[in-house]
């Protein structure tokens, strides 16, 4: 129970993880997360590199939505630029840069690449809002998978084909394995939310924030729009292209079909269940997104024992669950898991004088 | 030349499916202020109920035998010795499935107006007054709900329809070049533009379009002089689902039914803003550009560059004129 | 009161991760286990869902046959929705969860790309699937995915073939525009131009919902004497070839294994009429109403007349469930192979056993005994749908390329 908040000094009350409690949880998960990555079985372990590496670009996702306000609905092409990004480069690295250090080239150019169109795709936004951006970005999403699909680029992109990807090598340390790959995902997955948290102590993220609430007024306020909804965009579109790197190094190849409308979907619909401009927000997001198709499955396959007629049920399923989570957060709580948490650890904090 | 007419032709044709499904859009915008993204699955439910009331029910075994397949006597004698594919042949071909086009397009706007209150009621009506964010975010869900479902009652199966007019092809000669068009995409592209100007008529001039351009307007307002913004809003989205239907049975002939015909609500969602999300006009003309550059580039580099010519398009006006080429600017106060 | 909660969780997270201790359990297997990704769902549905009944029969007679070595085999279906990253989530997790797999059977050409550079090691499994790609046929880089019968572009050699002997000029491609339409292209224009046939058009569609008329306007403009369709399943090219009738074209058309099926034949010309009247194509197996020297065929007609009463699948197996069956026959003949020699049934086994097939009676899959060739049989035959009897008829010899 927590009966005071008291800070002696400003330094205090601006730390990332400000009370007793906060660090417990942190340095927990951190034991937590090394314990799965020992114990886990080659399903869990799968399961989670995928939450991990969709956690990173919807936690990315969360600075142009939710803390700029900015709506988005093509996150998925910054991933394909980082996921090819990295490949391409790897390949043409090839040869010349030996593979133990290529990782350390590859990941941060891809980023900075992913950055670079974030800015590009962001440009309109200085001029459009809502709905014009929304669709915007969806159109950029169309582009950029259209390009990467292109005969023209098959070369460096394997075209509609897909392409092979690296395993990264990391000093000498190949990850060809998940459980290897794991570790990986989690470090960035964890610096990711850290980074994110940092951010918002900064001048920067508090611009953000001025812009979500009245971009007129922050602009009032001598916030330049141009300059920050931009580096929303790149801060964002950076973080998701990291993600498409993992995501890279997890699969042995990729298709562009994977970054299409559907991952970009997936990824605000995560924020909004979770809760859009709180850090727990994307964790509780992509947990729930990426556990109910695996829940359906698990009851399907229990209920229907394996009949294949009854199976094929369960795809158009998975897809209505989807659609019903988005609506029925919306609906009903609009601000996400995090507010639910939020009012159930109230209730503890002033259990038993009062509730709610 | 004649060339660029034929594609020029087609992309006109095609531009006047893409205003029809248009015209939902900007309907639902117009009196509710929600811009639907789920528009392209409202589309694919009315193909699915044409479907249902046109192929399905008449594959019952219950199913009277003029439902099936009219063929009076006159009809069948008509038949006789016709060789196969023939104009006459068609108009013929075409009269037999006469019963089960009428009752298809019955059919899929009476359920496919049901699929519209159903939506308006139960998503929309709670949210009124709720950020765009929140509505716009709830038609994306919409899309999955939808598709799943169609899925799910009528399997993810590609299937054929009877064409809505006779498929006679038309060919004739201009500047030295064989032009071919079919005769049911004409047809198409005519319904599509009366329905276009009747819906235009209608809100400029009835009772009810009143109301629907009062609530665009100003919604407590409209709410103050008599005017039931709720039945506006219910009006707007019977709307949307009647032209979705008839633009799915259309689409259905032209591309076959499939899930997949949800995707055309992109594209039309990229030419709405391109032509301003509240101006008719606009919309139409975008409409018809778009159709005709599509078709362009389908003449000039193929299939697959067609796709994304709505989206560049609508990244290039939305930079130079960010509402559309013929929107009202929101006028914002802080 | 924070921690109690998080510390719940983290309990929670600790335990689900011990109960997900990896079953460490290698004794004599109880079965072994066939898994399959199958399109239950998505543009491919009515193929996975007729396809998915042939898997469970597969598993039956297998069984019945006495499985591999003496161990039943179990057949696990799941679906894919013909999305390439879902068939690979679903091998995955077959890999994770089942111990004794031993063969796989894909989906798409796409998934089978996807997961080929994963077949290394443990991740390795013996890999059939519904794809023709000529990639797929290359024992040195990807001993373990095999292709049960010609390449398209094999396929695409016995069409052109066939146009040259018949003394056509000019051929058009149309294929929709995914891996599996464009994969034979640049060959079949090579192929087009050593026979001195002129390529008048090459048109890329969408795979489902295609603009018809503009397509159709196109070929009619090219004015092809032939017409090579690549790429589709059940929607599209009966409409493309429809909407040419309707215009009144003689294109010839013709078409690879996925747009030879029967079923949709017949769908096509109770709906839309005769016009699939003399339309051509190459199919690598006998169809299943052609049984009197397919004793396999038999056996498993006798077990459709009694499990699959009252479905279509009563009288006829379409030609995708004779795909995937054959697949699996071949699959499983390399094992029973390793079995007999009293091996491990591991990846790398069934990988070179599978390379040795030669000679091998198929039961009446393939005409004449057929040998399997850097991980592909090339054998075919060209068959022509007739509207009036509803059959689709042998119209050449079989022929080895």
């Amino acid at each position: 129970m927590i009966n005071g908040n008291l800070k002696a000094s400003y330094a205090d009350d601006e730390r990332v993880l400000d009370n007793s409690y906060k660090k417990a949880f942190v340095y927990g998960m951190m034991v937590v997360l090394a314990g799965f990555a020992a114990f886990a079985n080659d399903y869990l372990i799968l399961v989670a590199c995928q939450m991990g590496i969709m956690l990173i670009a919807v936690v990315g996702l969360n600075v142009v939505i939710g803390y700029t306000g900015l709506m988005s609905l093509g996150h998925a092409a910054f991933i394909a630029v980082g996921a090819y990004g990295v490949t391409i480069l790897h390949n043409l690295g090839a040869g010349t840069v030996p593979d133990a250090v290529m990782p350390f080239i590859a990941v941060p150019v891809a980023v900075a690449i992913s950055a670079l169109i974030g800015i590009v795709v962001g440009l309109p936004s200085l001029r459009v809002k809502g709905l014009y951006l929304a669709v915007a970005t969806l159109a950029a999403n169309f582009i950029v998978i259209f390009v990467i699909e292109q005969d023209l680029f098959a070369p460096w992109t394997g075209g509609m084909t897909g392409i092979e990807t690296p395993a990264p090598n990391l000093a000498g340390w190949v990850l060809d394995d998940k459980r290897e790959m794991f570790v990986l995902i989690a470090v960035f997955a964890f610096a990711t939310i850290l980074t994110v948290q940092n951010l918002f102590r900064t001048r920067v993220g508090r611009a953000f924030i001025a812009i979500r609430d009245r971009d007129y007024s922050a602009e009032i306020l001598g916030i330049s729009l141009l300059r920050f909804k931009l580096t929303s965009f790149a801060i964002s579109a950076a973080f998701c292209g990291l993600a498409g790197a993992l995501l890279a190094y997890f699969y042995a190849s990729i298709l562009p079909e994977q970054f299409e409308l559907a991952l970009s979907l997936q990824l605000v619909a995560a924020l909004i269940v979770g809760g859009m401009g709180r850090t727990m927000g994307p964790v509780f997001g992509v947990i729930v997104i990426v556990m109910v198709p695996e829940v359906i499955k698990v009851v399907f396959g229990a209920v229907s024992g394996g009949d294949p007629s009854v199976a094929q049920l369960r795809a158009p399923l998975q897809e209505m669950a989807f659609g019903f989570l988005i609506i029925f957060f919306l609906m009903f709580e609009p601000l996400g898991i995090v507010h639910i948490t939020d009012r159930i650890l109230r209730a503890l904090n002033r259990w038993p004088f009062a509730r709610g | 030349m004649g060339q660029i007419l034929q594609f020029g032709i087609n992309g006109l044709m095609s531009g006047a499916i893409y205003a029809l499904i248009a015209v939902g859009i900007v309907s639902v915008f117009k009196a509710t202020k929600v811009v639907n993204f789920a528009h392209g699955y409202l589309i694919m439910f009315g193909a699915y109920f044409y479907f249902t009331f046109a192929v399905l029910l008449p594959g019952m075994s219950w199913a009277p035998a003029w439902y099936v397949s009219w063929e009076p006597a006159w009809l069948v004698e008509m038949k006789e010795g016709l060789p196969m594919f023939s104009p006459l042949g068609a108009v013929l071909d075409w009269l037999t499935n006469l019963p089960r086009v009428i009752i298809g397009l019955i059919g899929a706007l009476a359920a496919n107006a049901v699929v519209g209150l159903i939506i308006e009621r139960v998503l929309m009506r709670p949210l009124m007054g709720q950020s765009v964010f929140a509505m716009i975010m709830v038609t994306v869900g919409l899309i999955s709900v939808m598709s799943g479902g169609a899925q799910l009652i009528w399997t993810a199966d590609a299937n054929y329809v009877p064409s809505l007019a006779p498929n006679t092809p038309i060919r004739f000669t201009l500047f030295d070049t064989q032009i071919f068009l079919f005769g049911t995409d004409l047809v198409n592209a005519v319904i599509a533009v009366l329905l276009f100007g009747a819906i235009v008529a209608m809100v400029q001039f009835t009772k009810g379009g009143v109301a629907i351009r009062a609530t665009a307007e100003d919604q407590s307002t409209a709410y103050s002089m008599g005017i039931s913004v709720p039945r506006v809003f219910a009006r707007a989205w019977v709307l949307a689902s009647l032209t979705g239907a008839i633009a799915g049975a259309i689409l259905a002939t032209r591309n076959g039914v499939s899930p997949s015909l949800g995707l055309f609500g992109f594209s039309v969602l990229a030419i709405v803003l391109m032509g301003g999300l509240d101006s008719y006009v606009g919309v139409f003309i975008a409409a018809l550009v778009v159709g005709v550059l599509e078709a362009m580039t389908q003449w000039k580099f193929g299939g697959d560059w067609a796709g994304i010519v709505p989206y560049v398009a609508v990244l290039l006006v939305i930079l130079v004129r960010p509402h559309g080429l013929f929107g009202q600017k929101e006028v914002e106060r802080i | 009161m924070k921690l109690n909660r998080r510390s719940f969780l983290a309990t929670g997270a600790a335990a689900t991760g011990v109960i997900g201790l990896p079953a460490i359990v290698k004794a004599q297997p109880k079965e072994y286990v066939v898994a399959q990704s199958l399109p239950m769902t998505g543009p491919f549905a009515t193929a996975g869902q007729l396809v998915s009944p042939a898997s469970k029969m597969f598993e039956a007679i297998t069984n019945a046959e006495g499985g591999i070595g003496g161990v039943p085999i179990r057949v696990e279906v799941e679906d894919s929705g013909y999305v390439p990253q879902r068939a690979l989530a679903n091998y995955q997790r077959a890999l994770a969860t089942e111990d004794n797999l031993v063969m796989y059977f894909g989906d798409s050409t796409g998934f089978m790309k996807l997961v080929a550079p994963e077949l290394k090691g443990k991740n390795a499994t013996l890999m059939g699937s519904t794809s023709f790609a000529t990639e797929l046929a290359n024992p040195e880089k990807n001993p373990y995915q095999y292709v049960a019968g010609p390449t398209y572009e094999d396929q695409f050699d016995i069409l052109l073939q066939n146009i040259a002997n018949e003394g056509g000029s000019t051929v058009a491609f149309i294929y929709s525009n995914t891996e599996f339409g464009r994969d034979p292209l640049a060959h079949g224009r090579q192929k087009a131009e050593e026979l001195g046939i002129e390529v008048v058009l090459e048109e890329s569609t969408k795979a489902e919902g295609a603009d018809i008329p503009t397509h159709v306007t196109k070929l009619a403009q090219s004015n092809a004497e032939y017409c090579i369709l690549q790429g589709y399943v059940t929607g599209v090219w009966p409409q493309l070839i429809g909407g040419a009738r309707q215009l009144g074209l003689q294109t010839k058309f013709m078409g690879t294994f996925w747009g030879m099926e029967k079923l949709i034949a017949d769908r096509v010309t109770a709906e839309a009429g005769p016009f699939l009247e003399g339309y051509l194509g190459v199919m690598p197996y006998r169809y299943s109403y052609d049984q009197e020297d397919a004793p396999r065929y038999r056996t498993y007609a006798a077990f459709q007349k009694e499990h699959f009463a009252g479905t279509p699948l009563e009288n006829y197996m379409p030609t995708w469930g004779i795909e995937a069956l054959c697949s699996m026959e071949i699959g499983l003949e390399a094992l029973r192979r390793v079995a007999n020699k009293g091996l491990e049934l591991t990846a790398d086994n069934a990988a070179e056993e599978l390379a040795g097939i030669q000679d091998w009676d198929s039961g009446g899959f393939f005409g004449p005994n057929v040998s399997m060739v850097s991980n592909k049989i090339g054998t075919g035959r060209v068959y022509q749908y007739s509207t009036e009897s509803g059959l689709f008829e042998p119209r050449s010899d079989w022929l080895s390329v």
